[in-house]
């Protein structure tokens, strides 16, 4: 055999090996070509008897040989049992439901209570707390709001034996915590609220707020105007701005109410909006003088601003919830949705 | 309150829209809730007469009604609605009229039959959205009016709210004053000047007044020769515009006098006062009053009224009574425009459960120099509108006045509170425009004299405000936010809470919130033996909320129950609260809780749902949440020990121990309070306290490096008597086995026919590791050997190694 003819054994055997049908086709072939007792050691055999000036050029085609038989076979094999899981796959279920432990997920309150207390924080406030059951001094008096207030009757509150009251509002914590410390403050406080309204779709008796103060030299309503139109962006979304409305609030002068602009329509008007492109959010407005008096602050020295929002509302707005006491009836698979 | 615009106008000038004006008035404190536009009719719209019916003949729904509208034929029209009836006037739209929806009516076929016309109803009208029926018309409109007439004028009403440091502003003048300072113009001060006649009042009565505190002034005038008939249609239009009933001249009188001024005021028919005279006292013990809405009232000792020289004639600045009020035959009639302490009518309005606009006006305070104004231009208009006869002069009873105060703004803290620089000749403007008499006007400080009329303006922060209001808000400038740091905040208690809820969703949990009052019912099913520490409201609204909550757990049960009823078969929730009870001294004291429940296959993962949840199962998730948790805060010191709550099913109960005290509980719920709410398999429950749970979770520990060399695992089932325990297992292996003895894990449990009676099957794994090189296999049988020894001999059991 010449070179010639082992090249031609080679295109042949590869051509023959690239047409294996299956896995034992594939065997037979690499038996014949390759095995113990095919092809090869025959030929390798015969290497002996060439002449020796072609030796070097026969060896180097039996190589070829080898080498190429070799590859191909491993080449096909590949290609026939990948063919084969393919083959099978019809029986491998991609559609069976997926399987793994539970997963938890904050009420929609908390995480809204998170929210908020999140961009306040990076806003450099800090998240404080006070008790639900409060005195009347200081959800009442240290607000500056008199025993014989027109307002005390509006937040009609529920009282508990001994004069104590549960809180209509977490501002009860302002006075708490500036008695305990020195300007500067930066804080938001959430917080559970009690008001003795009869519940309905838009009134709990049992809800949350979030209150924030800031009290130190300087501080004045312009501050207060980019804090929350800062706020307002982060919450709402970009582009979503605050506007103030003048208001009465016992512990704030000047008191403001704010409404952000609509993040649903963009201030055009939609049904979330009421056609106004405005949603009143919160109260605001510049600490009361009284307020700091009774709290050992000087208000000659220190200015503040503090503001309120209830996140119930926040809930009703951001999540499109209808009923405010879906929040509070606790079925999994309404909460599963948020 | 409602302001007709029209009527507005007659005390101020502005120019602009309505929607401009309901602008400037909200962002300027008083909040426009609605705008009402009543009136004006519709172009070619006019009355029509239905003289005859007949029912259509190709539909049940719809008549053919024979009309007379004024013009020169009568028209047949198609009517769909159901009030029409033969006799009755409604609003008709001619053939070629034009519709507030934009159609113009045509003469077209309504199934069949031609309709020269539409007779209509308010929405079609545009006058409001009801479209139950056809508008009815007053009988007394003749067919051909024009519905404008029968309508009145155009009016646009603009419902405002008035918040209660402004009650100033609860009229038509102190809402004009409003608007005057806000577009720079001037308040039209309505005439008050009177042709007064002899006799002098004092010869026709008196007052008394026994107490000037809670009444601070009473005014009277007599008027004689008083006509009690209707008022003309235009006050009678503007009263119902406001929202109020017209009744009749006089009274009209002092309900438009109170609209316009503020300044509340009642009629009383003098002849009906025993010695035509007026005393203002405390009730006598046992006193009664019949009030103007038909009611008789107990009066009490603190409540004040206004008596005739026998008894009581009206509830003060509440009500009037009944025996006293004008009639037809009334001629002589005593005005009275008095003064009310807030605090004294608010009391009195609350125990009688009476309001009345009288009565929200004194409650908010009203100013004691406007009776004067009140009376006289009442008393004016009685002259002009029901002819009567003002006797000379007024009977004025009261306290010392109040005289108008001073106070000061300083620009520069107006710069300090708004971040407006405003100079000082600008700032002094506003004021003045809001009727502040401004005395001084420097760089350094403005001083004014505020009017008596607002009482609200004592400070200067309150001139501050008014600044502000009127500058407007919108103008605040833009400044540029900076965060602040404050040194000694503490933020890690909050970060704590956030962290333990953080853990229990990893887990797994759905976070739910309940209120934090409920029925005591609910608390007692769990806990009867807490009822006298607990926290009970004392004017609870509902009797499902009356007590504060000592436990989070009832309501956990509660809402699985609810769940279950609705079909939810699996829940793994929590919750973390307050729980409130009484302290030893008797004060509430309020403790963050956190709790945990579980129903259903909670722990199983993939198709295993469907198999029931045995006891011990869902005992051991319960528990394994909790090891999971404390491990995951990192929680040292922790402990269970087996302990049963009164909820807890016997034997089923663990408490939790955290650094020696107990923190909480863990368990499984009794089946007796479970039937409650249908619930037949096992609920896991956890209930602890949160601080001594996240005490360590900013802890770290010393580190231990992997191990070096490999471990080897040798496994034995060892058969023991049911009643023996892991924990016990654990004890003996580990007592008998060298320090090499990694870890001890139980991988299976079984109970068999095949193994006996009383007789169980647990196969664990046990791990062997040395520190200082590869351990042999001859050398972990060794251990082994020595561990399944002991085992053997001290548990007893038999073994099968593997
Ligand atoms: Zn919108």
């Amino acid at each position: 055999m010449d070179i010639q003819e082992v090249d031609g054994l080679t295109a042949q055997a590869l051509a023959e090996l690239a047409g294996a049908a299956d896995l034992a086709a594939l065997e037979a072939l690499r038996v014949k070509y390759i095995g113990r007792n095919g092809m090869l050691p025959a030929l390798m055999q015969g290497l002996k008897d060439v002449p020796a000036a072609d030796k070097p050029a026969m060896g180097q085609a039996l190589n070829r040989f080898k080498t190429g038989v070799t590859a191909a076979v491993a080449e096909r094999k590949a290609a026939l049992e990948a063919a084969a899981k393919v083959a099978k796959a019809g029986a491998f279920d991609l559609s069976l439901p997926g399987r793994w432990a539970r997963r938890g997920r904050l009420h929609p309150i908390q995480q809204l209570i998170d929210k908020t207390s999140a961009i306040f924080r990076r806003m450099g406030f800090t998240v404080a707390d006070g008790p639900d059951v409060e005195t009347e001094y200081y959800n009442f008096d240290a607000l500056n709001t008199p025993a014989d207030h027109v307002s005390r009757d509006v937040q009609d509150t529920f009282y508990l034996p001994g004069g104590l009251l549960l809180r209509t509002q977490t501002s009860a914590v302002q006075a708490r915590y500036m008695e305990s410390r020195q300007p500067p403050v930066r804080i938001v406080c959430p917080g559970r609220c009690y008001r003795r309204d009869t519940t309905d779709a838009t009134h709990s008796a049992n809800f949350h707020q979030i209150e924030g103060l800031y009290v130190d030299e300087k501080v004045s309503l312009a501050d207060l105007k980019s804090d929350i139109d800062h706020f307002a962006g982060e919450l709402m979304g970009p582009g979503v701005k605050s506007r103030f409305r003048t208001h009465f609030f016992p512990f704030t002068e000047p008191s403001v109410e704010v409404d952000f602009s609509c993040h649903m329509c963009g201030g055009k008007g939609c049904r979330v909006c009421k056609q106004s492109g405005w949603i009143e959010i919160m109260g605001a407005g510049m600490v009361d003088p009284n307020v700091f008096k009774l709290a050992g602050y000087d208000p000659e020295i220190v200015t503040g601003y503090a503001f309120g929002m209830g996140i119930e509302r926040l809930a009703m707005i951001l999540f499109g919830i209808d009923d405010i006491r879906r929040l509070y009836e606790n079925d999994a698979r309404y909460l599963a949705q948020f | 309150m409602k302001i007709p615009l029209s009527w507005l106008k007659e005390y101020v000038d502005f120019e602009d829209t309505v929607a401009g004006l309901a602008d400037k008035l909200t962002f300027s404190g008083v909040e426009v809730e609605g705008i009402e536009r009543l009136g004006g009719g519709v172009p070619g719209v006019v009355v029509a007469e239905v003289l005859a019916i007949e029912k259509h003949p190709n539909a049940d729904k719809l008549t053919l009604c024979k009309v007379n509208f004024g013009g020169p034929a009568e028209m047949t029209v198609v009517c769909g609605a159901p009030n029409v009836a033969v006799g009755g006037k409604y609003p008709f739209a001619p053939l070629g009229t034009t519709l507030p929806a934009g159609f113009t009516i045509e003469k077209r076929k309504v199934r069949g039959v031609f309709s020269e016309g539409m007779l209509c109803a308010e929405d079609e009208l545009g006058i409001s959205k009801n479209h139950d029926g056809l508008m009815v018309l007053d009988a007394k409109w003749a067919p051909g009016t024009a519905l404008s007439e029968v309508l009145g004028p155009p009016e646009t009403v603009v419902e405002v709210e008035i918040t209660p440091n402004r009650p100033d502003c609860l009229s038509l003048l102190g809402i004009a004053r409003e608007v005057a300072a806000l577009y720079g113009t001037q308040v039209k001060v309505p005439d008050a000047t009177l042709r007064e006649s002899h006799p002098a009042v004092e010869k026709a009565t008196s007052v008394v007044v026994e107490d000037l505190v809670d009444c601070p002034r009473y005014t009277a005038r007599v008027l004689q020769g008083v006509q009690v008939g209707p008022s003309p249609d235009w006050m009678k239009r503007r009263l119902e515009a406001a929202g109020i009933r017209a009744i009749n001249n006089v009274v009209d009188i002092t309900n438009y006098v109170m609209l316009e001024c503020g300044q509340p005021l009642h009629a009383f028919d003098q002849k009906l006062l025993a010695e035509g005279r007026i005393v203002v006292r405390h009730p006598k013990p046992g006193e009664k009053i019949l009030t103007l809405d038909g009611v008789e009232r107990a009066l009490e000792p603190q409540m004040l009224v206004i008596a005739d020289a026998v008894k009581p004639m009206a509830v003060a600045g509440v009500m009037g009574g009944e025996h006293s009020g004008i009639n037809e035959t009334t001629t002589d009639v005593l005005l009275e425009s008095a003064n009310f302490r807030p605090a004294s009518v608010r009391a009195t309005s609350k125990k009688l459960g009476m309001l009345s606009d009288a009565s929200y006006r004194f409650m908010r305070g009203v100013d004691a120099e406007l009776a004067e104004f009140g009376s006289r231009r009442a008393a004016k208009l009685m002259c002009e509108l029901a002819g009567a006869k003002l006797l000379m002069g007024v009977v004025d009873v009261r306290s010392e006045p109040k005289k108008p105060w001073k106070v000061v703004c300083r620009p520069a803290r107006l710069e300090a509170l708004l971040g407006i620089a405003a100079a000082p000749a600008e700032i002094a403007q506003v004021f003045a425009a809001l009727e502040l008499k401004v005395l001084k006007c420097g760089p350094d400080a403005i001083e004014v004299e505020v009017p008596t009329f607002r009482e609200d303006l004592t400070r200067e922060a309150d001139l501050i405000e008014e600044y502000a209001r009127i500058y407007g808000l919108k103008k605040l400038p833009p400044v540029r936010s900076m965060a602040t740091i404050v040194p000694d905040a503490d933020d890690k208690p909050a970060q704590a809470q956030a962290r333990l809820r953080d853990v229990l969703v990893g887990l797994g949990l759905q976070q739910i919130m309940h209120y934090s009052f409920l029925a005591e019912g609910l608390l007692d099913l769990f806990d009867q033996g807490n009822a006298p520490s607990r926290v009970k409201l004392a004017n609870p609204l509902t009797a499902d909320h009356t007590v504060m909550r000592d436990a989070l757990l009832p309501q956990m049960a509660e809402t699985i129950g609810l769940n279950f009823s609705r079909q939810v078969a699996e829940t793994a929730f929590f919750e973390t609260g307050r729980v409130f009870r009484l302290g030893p001294d008797g004060k509430p004291t309020e403790t963050d809780h956190v709790a945990v429940g579980l129903f259903g296959p909670a722990g199983r993962t993939g198709l295993d749902k469907f198999k029931p949840v045995e006891e011990l199962e869902m005992f051991l998730w319960i528990k394994g949440l909790w090891e999971q948790a404390s491990a995951a805060l990192n929680l040292r010191g922790a402990a269970l020990r087996p302990a049963d709550r009164p909820w807890s099913e016997p034997g089923r109960g663990m408490e939790i121990v955290v650094d020696g005290a107990v923190a909480g509980w863990l368990g499984l719920l009794k089946a007796e309070i479970a039937k409650e709410w249908r619930l037949h398999e096992p609920v896991g429950l956890l209930e602890a306290e949160a601080k001594p749970l996240v005490k360590d979770v900013e802890a770290t520990q010393p580190l231990v490096p992997p191990p070096s060399y490999p471990s080897i695992r040798r496994d034995a089932a060892l058969i023991v008597g049911t009643d023996v325990r892991h924990e016990r297992v654990v004890d003996v292996a580990r007592a008998a086995a060298p320090a090499e003895l990694e870890k001890i894990e139980l991988f299976d449990v079984y109970q068999g026919k095949n193994l006996g009676e009383g007789r169980k099957s647990m196969a664990y794994a046990f791990t062997y590791r040395s520190k200082t090189g590869t351990l042999t296999d001859e050398v972990a049988n060794g251990f082994q050997a020595k561990v399944n020894a002991a085992l053997k001999a001290q548990l007893p059991a038999e073994i099968r190694e593997s």
